[in-house]
């Protein structure tokens, strides 16, 4: 009787202190300016979630304002994340010839064209 | 001097205010048999050229003046008073008289016992004529004259004076066929039948008839004397089942109860009828706009409010003129593209005499709509109207904007790139402090 509950507890507490080990690495270990993106790319996420889940739950009616305001958000995180991709220290050796500026110049670039699109398509 | 030159010229033109014109012109061609004397009509002629109708005679045979001539018709009106003329000059065919009627000409025919080219042209307007020899004979109300001279109740009709007496006529029923623009003016009395003789030998064949549920029954009330038609040009022609009726004889002649006969007004009133001076409507014009607008636009667009207004004037005979009219409380407006796509009634606009007015909503089609008025009325003209205007769907830019339904998709947009805006500001910023930072560094 004893043994699943510990082996379940035990479990439930590996899985949570596994989680609130990789929160305080990251915490610790991750540059400001990458948490600044990373904080950008939620907020981008949970607009997305929102629009989609009023799409669903109460009417897609004006068809192409939905698909503008979710195309806005879908695109700009794959901007952020490839601007974040970028100009991660880590992967320098990956992006040898971009430099950090080059890649927020193409992330600014790209941004303003998608919002042009955007707004034009919202109708 | 002057003073009676110009009481002179006022009176003229007064006086030709008094004479009841018809809307059509007022030359009438009378072709009267050579056995009838005009003098014997001198009412019924007299009443017309009273009421300013130029009159012409001539016989059925003379080749002057024609009824038409070279597809153009000579005369307004014609009158064919030959109920008993089987031959006529060469103008005057069943053809020439229908062509006649094309050309707005209207035609007053009388037909008798005998078998003419008249009754045969009668037959071609939807009336049955009787076997030939079989005047209308009836024995009630008990009279002095003979069984063939009938005195027939005036029914209500709006051709009719409301009140008419009772009428003396002489000659042949019709019955009627399909046609739905027959106007029937005066039918037989339910007592009287028609038979070739006045002694009842015909009788058993009557009764049998009756008896197969009225096959061959030539009795009753469902048998025309005087029956109109309305043509589609609308035209005017009467038929009239004896020409006695128009007669001098017969107006003067006292009804068997005293009271003097109603002959001279109602043949004054089938007259007037027929030669469009009463019942005579027409449109004026018609005119379309969106609602709020004056002019119509070039096109309309899907749920346009339209507005849709039409002017319609009768005759009046007594000032020789056409005044605004706002009496047909019927009439409908279609919107029709292939099918009425809109029906509505297009009712007068209290206020304004002649103007029928009504406001409805473009239907959700695009297309090429019509609006049509089509009023029908059995001893009236055909109103009819048509008019052809493109209904084309919204622009690109006409479209509703900002609707109230999609603002959380406006929200979601404008956050992204406020959000993108404030990022790159920040990150900007944290890059001008890095540089500061390095250039720190280095030196």
């Amino acid at each position: 009787m004893a043994a699943p509950k510990t082996s379940k507890a035990s479990v439930a507490s590996e899985t949570s202190v596994a989680l609130s080990a990789m929160w305080k690495s990251y915490i610790q270990n991750t540059p400001d300016r990458l948490k600044l993106v990373d904080a950008f790319l939620v907020f981008i996420m949970f607009s997305g979630i929102m629009q989609f889940a009023y799409c669903v739950l109460v009417t897609n009616f004006p068809f192409n304002a939905f698909l503008a305001g979710f195309a806005s958000c879908v695109g700009q995180f794959v901007l952020t994340a490839s601007l974040r991709a970028q100009v991660n220290p880590g992967n320098r050796s990956e992006f040898n010839d971009v430099s950090p500026e080059r890649a927020f110049a193409d992330f600014a670039l790209g941004s303003i064209v998608l919002h042009f699109f955007v707004y034009n398509f919202l109708g | 001097m002057r003073f009676f030159v110009s009481a002179l010229v006022s009176f003229l033109a007064l006086a030709n205010n008094v004479f009841a014109k018809s809307g059509t012109g007022d030359s009438v061609l009378v072709v009267i048999d050579p056995s009838l004397k005009k003098e014997d009509y001198s009412k019924f002629f007299g009443g017309l050229e009273e009421r300013g109708y130029q009159l012409t005679f001539r016989g059925p045979r003379d080749a002057h003046p024609p009824v038409e001539q070279y597809g153009i018709p000579g005369f307004s009106h014609v009158i064919l008073f030959t109920p008993e003329t089987k031959s006529y000059a060469s103008d005057i065919t069943p053809q020439s008289l229908v062509g006649l009627l094309s050309e707005n000409t209207n035609l007053l025919v009388t037909l008798s016992t005998k078998q003419t080219p008249l009754s045969s042209l009668s037959a071609e307007f939807s009336l049955i004529p009787p076997p030939p020899g079989t005047p209308l004979i009836s024995h009630h109300p008990a009279r002095s004259e003979p069984a063939t001279v009938i005195p027939i109740p005036v029914s209500e009709s709006p051709l009719l004076t409301p009140g008419t007496s009772p009428v003396w006529f002489s000659g042949v029923p019709h019955a009627f066929g399909n046609s739905p623009y027959l106007v029937p003016i005066l039918r037989a009395t339910s007592e009287s039948f028609a038979a070739d003789s006045l002694d009842d030998s015909g009788a058993d064949a009557l009764v049998d008839a009756s008896e197969k549920a009225g096959e061959g029954l030539w009795a009753g009330s469902h048998l025309g004397l005087v029956t109109g038609f309305q043509t589609l040009k609308n035209s005017r022609v009467v038929f009239a089942g004896g020409v006695e009726m128009f007669s001098d004889e017969y107006a003067n002649k006292a009804l068997p109860d005293g009271t003097p006969s109603g002959n001279e007004k109602f043949v004054k009133d089938i007259t007037a009828w027929a030669f469009r001076e009463t019942l005579a409507l027409r449109i004026d014009n018609t005119t379309h706009h969106r609602a709020g607008e004056e002019v119509p636009p070039e096109t309309y667009t899907t749920n346009d409010q339209i507005v849709y207004t039409a002017h319609i004037s009768a005759y009046d005979p007594k000032t020789s003129s056409w005044k605004p009219y706002s009496g047909i409380t019927d009439m409908q407006l279609e919107f029709t593209m292939l099918d009425p796509h809109i029906r509505i009634a297009l009712p007068p606009v209290a206020g304004e005499p002649g103007k029928y007015q009504v406001q409805f909503r473009a239907p959700d089609r695009h297309g090429v709509f019509k609006f049509v008025v089509d009023w029908r009325r059995k001893g009236y003209p055909l109103l009819q109207t048509s008019t052809t205007v493109p209904v084309v769907p919204p622009r690109h830019d006409q479209y509703p904007r900002f609707l109230s339904a999609a603002w959380p998709y406006y929200a979601g947009a404008i956050s992204t790139s406020v959000g993108f805006f404030l990022f790159s500001a920040l990150w900007l910023a944290g890059d001008v402090e890095g540089k500061k930072k390095k250039g720190l560094k280095t030196e």
